[in-house]
């Protein structure tokens, strides 16, 4: 990387810099770029390179300017309507366009619906390596990217390199690194690139799209969260985050069956949250589940078997049922009961 | 671009069995034998994991995607084609599929596949789904073993196909040649219409997979033989296997585990004490 060689066929000794992905929707910027840009500066530290900031979309040269204030050496932007809204194609061009002619090292993708959708139709054509859902990020003494992941369902973690390929791209989930702060003395360029996509290329269309807030469970100092055990009924724990001013967040049996927003799902394919306390309703407790929640400082555990493992993964636990255990605690605590469920 | 091209070349390889105008569709599921979860072990002097003892299942979310081609099939016309890249053994994924309601099967097996990461195994694939005709793939969101979702997008950028992931329902317009479907997005939904051919990965969970009928099970189980095409066949011997895998697993480890102080308490009264000691700390 340090070797600025002539050769054309060293591709590898010609990349260089750190690219963070800077995801935002009508202006509104995902959370998990800002996380990216903290981790991006650590790396891009590491290795003596620039962290450079990403960013697609329409009006969006102020998004840039803020990726500047936190923590990007440069931006680039690639600023035009046939962004807006995302599309796999078009990002996955112009974004594949960029990383070939000018051969980034490393490129961090949030591991949203968006990044993870858009990310494979950089890396297949450019034969970049692509590492999924990565936990931990680190670079060597030569600059090679170690990045962890947990693996079959959370039991291992796995470290992937990507040696002979670049860039080395790697997806993040939400919440696994904290946000980068803003720093409005910081200075960096914002430069315009050429778009290179047209509308006419374009293979799909987007007919409607609804969006409501999105909600942020990765913030949050009080987190409680229902499983299956909630039984399509999410009054009691709804209650009790209001009673502790925290946020409701799910398993993923919860989310697939369709009782909570996918937003508030926490573990392997959800969110990773960090707060003081979290609280597991109705949940058993599986490994993919717990590794979004092992940084919380101190869990409570609902349930109605006392052999979940879920009770191994807390600090405090309590056998029984969550629909009469959590309203008592919500009046204890100084709240207001759920409604009775009318069915 | 890209279209232009895979629509050309679609067009030049489409059957053309006679003049009338057919809106049948070929839907291609890509499937993956993966180890039961249930079964896996990890090696505690190496901390590798032992998938080898474990029975090969169909990977979970695949059967939606399954039930997703099948229901398409019903309203379309068409037929059903799985598709795995495996092992000789990984046959028995293809059976579950033609036991649920697929017409037919391909196996893609060969020595040269061994070691590909997502980049070679999306490739294989897309060939594949290519050399089927393929109007829509389907997949499965992820693999339950390595959960990566790389697969569905790699496959419809190798071929410069459209995509839609995080689907939940799926909508065919055959005459506009367009497939409509409602993805799952950060904190909402959208409708999009794609052109075929489009790859899909339809969310897990996302619909009911129904269960295999008696008759196709005895079938697919004393009756079914699916093709079996070699890297050869796909003309992608020297671009797939370990040495055309971008990434490599640099070593594995079990994970840490947090230490938790496992207290059970006996009441409520005494939950909420511990919870006001912990949220009164900041």
């Amino acid at each position: 990387m340090t070797d600025e060689s002539d050769d054309e066929d060293a591709v590898e000794d010609a990349s260089e810099d750190v690219w963070v992905f800077v995801e935002q929707h009508a202006g509104e910027v995902a959370g998990v770029s800002w996380e990216l840009l903290a981790k991006g500066r650590e790396l891009a530290d590491e290795t003596g390179e620039d962290l450079v900031a990403l960013v697609l979309g329409e009006d969006v040269e102020r998004v840039g300017e803020e990726a500047i204030e936190r923590g990007a050496d440069r931006a680039l932007v690639a600023d035009a309507p046939v962004f807006e809204p995302y599309r796999a194609g078009p990002y996955g061009d112009q974004f594949r366009e960029l990383v070939e002619e000018r051969e980034p090292s490393i490129v961090l993708i949030g591991g949203t619906t968006t990044g993870r959708d858009f990310a494979g139709r950089v890396a297949v054509p450019a034969q970049a390596g692509l590492t999924a859902d990565c936990t931990e990020l680190d670079v060597d003494d030569d600059g090679l990217l170690l990045a962890r992941r947990p693996t079959f369902g959370g039991d291992a973690m796995a470290t992937i390199k990507c040696p002979d390929h670049r860039p080395q791209m790697a997806t993040v989930r939400a919440g696994v690194f904290g946000a980068a702060d803003r720093d409005p003395d910081r200075d960096g360029g914002v430069a315009p690139v050429d778009v290179v996509v047209e509308e006419g290329d374009a293979l799909s269309r987007v007919l409607e799209r609804e969006v409501g807030d999105v909600a942020d469970i990765t913030d949050a100092d009080v987190v409680v969260a229902g499983g299956g055990g909630v039984e399509g009924d999410f009054a009691p724990v709804e209650a009790l985050a209001d009673a502790l001013d925290g946020e409701v967040a799910a398993s993923r049996k919860a989310v697939d069956e369709g009782w909570i927003e996918p937003a508030r799902q926490v573990g392997q394919t959800g969110k990773t949250v960090r707060p003081d306390l979290y609280v597991a309703a109705g949940i058993s407790g599986a490994v993919q589940h717990v590794e979004g929640m092992n940084d919380a400082e101190t869990v409570v555990a609902v349930n109605t078997d006392p052999n979940a493992p879920i009770f191994e993964h807390a600090d405090y636990g309590i056998v029984g049922d969550l629909h009469e255990v959590l309203p008592e605690l919500t009046e204890r605590l100084g709240g207001e009961r759920p409604p009775e469920p009318t069915a | 671009m890209f279209a232009v091209e895979s629509r050309g070349a679609q067009c030049a390889n489409a059957p053309q069995e006679d003049s009338t105008v057919t809106t049948d569709w070929t839907i291609v599921v890509p499937v993956k034998q993966v180890p039961d979860a249930d079964d896996v072990t990890i090696d505690p002097e190496t901390g590798t994991l032992n998938r080898s003892d474990a029975p090969a299942v169909l990977n979970a979310p695949d059967y939606n995607a399954v039930e997703a081609a099948l229901s398409l099939r019903e309203r379309v016309g068409g037929e059903v084609v799985a598709v795995t890249m495996g092992p000789p053994f990984a046959r028995a994924v293809l059976e579950t599929a033609v036991a649920l309601g697929a017409d037919d099967a391909v196996l893609l097996t060969d020595r040269a596949f061994g070691g590909s990461d997502t980049w070679p195994t999306s490739l294989a694939l897309a060939r594949a789904a290519e050399e089927l005709d393929a109007d829509v793939v389907i997949c499965g969101e992820e693999s339950t073993d390595s959960s990566t979702g790389q697969v569905p997008p790699g496959i419809a950028a190798h071929n410069g196909w459209a995509q839609l992931t995080y689907v939940e329902a799926l909508e065919p317009r055959p005459e506009d040649g367009e497939l409509v479907a409602v993805r799952s997005i950060e904190g909402g939904h959208e409708r999009v219409a794609a052109e075929t051919p489009v790859v899909v990965a339809f969310e897990y969970g996302e619909n009911e997979p129904r269960a295999a009928g008696l008759h196709r099970k005895i079938y697919a189980e004393t009756e079914f033989e699916p093709e079996e095409w070699s890297a050869d066949d796909l003309g992608i011997t020297d671009e797939v296997g370990l040495a055309n895998s971008p990434t490599q697993v640099g070593g594995m480890d079990t994970a840490d585990r947090v230490e938790r102080a496992q207290e059970v308490v006996e009441d409520v009264d005494a939950l909420a004490d511990r919870i006001t000691e912990v949220t009164a700390d900041d």
